[in-house]
């Protein structure tokens, strides 16, 4: 084998050699890099316009710089503050409820014996996952509907005033964050359900044997053999929890409900594109970047973290 | 024989009752866009369609003015054609990194990861796309999701799990990577490319910010665009519409609309068995090895 692999006498001369003969490799990989190039990497220079007084006409490299006077704009706006507020709320509610209700879920799945109900459930109760916020949205405008809606028809029924849903500040949170339990909680018990899969059998022997009933069983055989999976899931959902669901509040809100509906990412929506009004970009790039710039930090701090609970990791 | 139990009795009513209810709305849906208006107006359709007709169907897709059968077939080339493309890129982009030859993969990879976790955002996206002419252009709904990260990262780490040797034995045989590829790898990697197709035909079906944004050429605009019109923006310059009677059949604004929320529900019926299979594995790969 000695003559294929010759020792080179020149370390770069040897690595310009491999990427040679790797040389397809990277004719493969051309259509990937091109799109990481110009759709992931070119909008993170892009961000430069929060310091600058950016025109679309003018473009980037014309623009003026202005150094951080949007952050310093931004920062001195009381809106700015009730922006932040609303977007710890939602987070904060979403999590609360987001997070335990498919473990709940999950733990009592696991308990059918019948593989037809378990798997009928299972079936179902994934199924709104996939479908649009769009779709979902819409359909809750029907059922909410003042005019003949569902919910308001059983609201009258039993003699109460129609309530208009959609257009009060106050239901906002719990509506987006029910909205989402609906939608999430059947696909997010798949990782919990998963993890009780590897139980070993036998300590629900030896606890059958100590004379425990089925909700002690879950408490102390199913609960803590899946307590790591808990941890790294919450511990992920820390790092995620400025995430918020953008298309959906898009969706649901109005002027009307702006008091309690409007986050961060949809102000900056607005200032870009909203149909009245000149579109400030640099501004609305400016308070982008910064909600990016927490979240980043939150997502590293919880792979950190999630990285000493157990193997499995973000990345 | 299992013993009775009454916990087992009341875990599996409540569990299914549950179950019914992630589904229940789309029923309802189903069954209001099936009715006579006079009996969805009476307020008394809740499960089975009263006056059982396909009339709003007949006039939501005979009629242009709506845009809804635009709107689908408009959803349904992106995400056929997006998804190919998505697929493909993904693979190609997924294999040469999982090639331990490959100099700079890990660079590669790292931006990728970095890209994923700190987003530019809308508007830093807004003015890149629009130097690359993507503003009411039906390539935004391609290009763009060409490369999905967390699916690269499945895709990838399918590929490091198949044994080297396949490559060593191909090479033997005067293959080169393009070929080792496409002969050797691609067929073994069957499931990843199903779960990931899934995915992303889903991923680009339901895509609504993108299109809301660069598509307000009406012709050009998704499903879910429209039905935000129709429904949810209708009173701010959406679409309107009016009570018509055809065929003795009233259809009211909420026949229509249902039978629009119905119509952009289908095709994720249709694929829902395979996303069942695949998904599940999916994510599990993603989740817990990343």
């Amino acid at each position: 084998m000695s003559s294929i692999v010759k020792p080179t006498t020149s370390k770069n001369s040897g690595l310009l050699k491999r990427m040679w003969d790797a040389k397809i490799l990277y004719l493969i990989l051309l259509p990937g890099l091109i799109h990481l190039i110009l759709f992931k990497l070119l909008p993170l220079f892009g961000l430069v316009i929060a310091f600058q007084d950016y025109s679309i006409f003018k473009g980037i490299l014309d623009s003026k710089w202005i150094g951080i006077e949007h952050f310093s704009k931004f920062m001195s706006d009381p809106y700015f503050w009730k922006l932040v507020r609303n977007t710890l709320l939602l987070a904060f509610f979403n999590l609360l409820f987001v997070f335990p209700i498919p473990i709940i879920f999950a733990l009592f799945v696991n308990e059918v014996r019948l593989s037809a109900v378990k798997r009928f459930v299972q079936t179902l109760s994934f199924f709104p996952y996939f479908i649009s916020s769009a779709v979902i949205v819409s359909i809750l405008y029907k059922v909410l509907s003042p005019q003949g809606g569902l919910v308001n028809q059983m609201l009258n029924l039993a003699g109460f005033e129609s309530v208009f849903f959609m257009a009060d500040p106050g239901w906002f949170r719990p509506l987006y964050v029910m909205l989402n339990v609906w939608q999430l909680f059947g696909y997010s018990a798949i990782i919990y359900m998963a993890a009780m899969t590897s139980i070993d059998p036998h300590l629900y022997e030896a606890a059958d044997i100590d004379g425990a009933n089925r909700f002690k069983k879950i408490i102390n055989v199913t609960l803590p053999s899946i307590s790591s999976t808990i941890v790294v899931m919450f511990i992920l959902a820390i790092g995620q929890i400025l995430t918020v669901d953008l298309d959906k509040i898009l969706l649901m809100y109005n002027p009307s409900i702006y008091d309690t509906a409007d986050v961060i990412q949809s102000y900056v929506y607005r200032q870009a594109f909203a149909s009245d009004g000149f579109p400030n970009y640099s501004f609305g790039a400016a308070v982008g970047l910064m909600q990016s710039v927490i979240a980043f930090v939150l997502v590293m701090m919880a792979n950190k973290v999630s990285k000493k609970y157990s193997e499995s990791r973000l990345f | 024989m299992k013993k009775f139990s009454w916990f087992d009795l009341i875990n599996n009513t409540l569990l299914v009752l549950v179950a019914l209810l992630c589904v229940y709305p789309f029923v309802l849906i189903m069954a209001t866009s099936l009715s006579d208006g006079k009996a969805v107006v009476a307020g008394s359709v809740y499960l089975l369609p009263k006056g059982l007709n396909l009339e709003a169907y007949k006039y939501i897709l005979g009629n242009e003015r709506l845009g809804v059968t635009a709107g689908l077939l408009n959803s349904l080339f992106y995400t056929v054609v997006g998804g190919f493309v998505a697929v493909l890129v993904t693979f190609m982009t997924a294999y040469p990194l999982s090639r331990k030859r490959l100099i700079g993969r890990y660079t590669i990879m790292l931006l990728f990861l970095f890209t994923w976790v700190f987003e530019a955002g809308i508007i830093p996206n807004y003015i890149v796309y629009n130097g690359l002419g993507l503003v009411n252009s039906w390539l935004v709904m391609i290009l763009p999701m060409a490369v999905n990260t967390f699916l690269l990262i499945i895709t990838k780490s399918f590929l490091d799990e198949l044994p080297y040797e396949l490559e060593e034995a191909a090479v033997i045989d005067g293959a080169n990577d393009w070929q080792i590829m496409w002969r050797v790898f691609f067929p073994l990697s069957k499931p990843i490319i199903a779960t990931i197709s899934v995915f992303n035909a889903v991923y680009i079906w339901n895509q609504f910010l993108i299109p809301m944004i660069y598509l307000q050429d009406r012709s050009m605009q998704p499903i879910t665009v429209i039905l935000y019109n129709m429904i949810i923006n209708s009173s701010k310059g959406g679409t309107s519409l009016e009570n018509i009677t055809v065929n003795g059949v009233q259809l009211l604004p909420q026949n229509l609309q249902a039978a629009s929320i119905f119509l952009a529900v289908v095709p994720i019926l249709l694929i829902y068995p395979f996303t069942q299979r695949f998904f599940t594995k999916g994510m599990l790969l993603g989740s817990v090895k990343g």
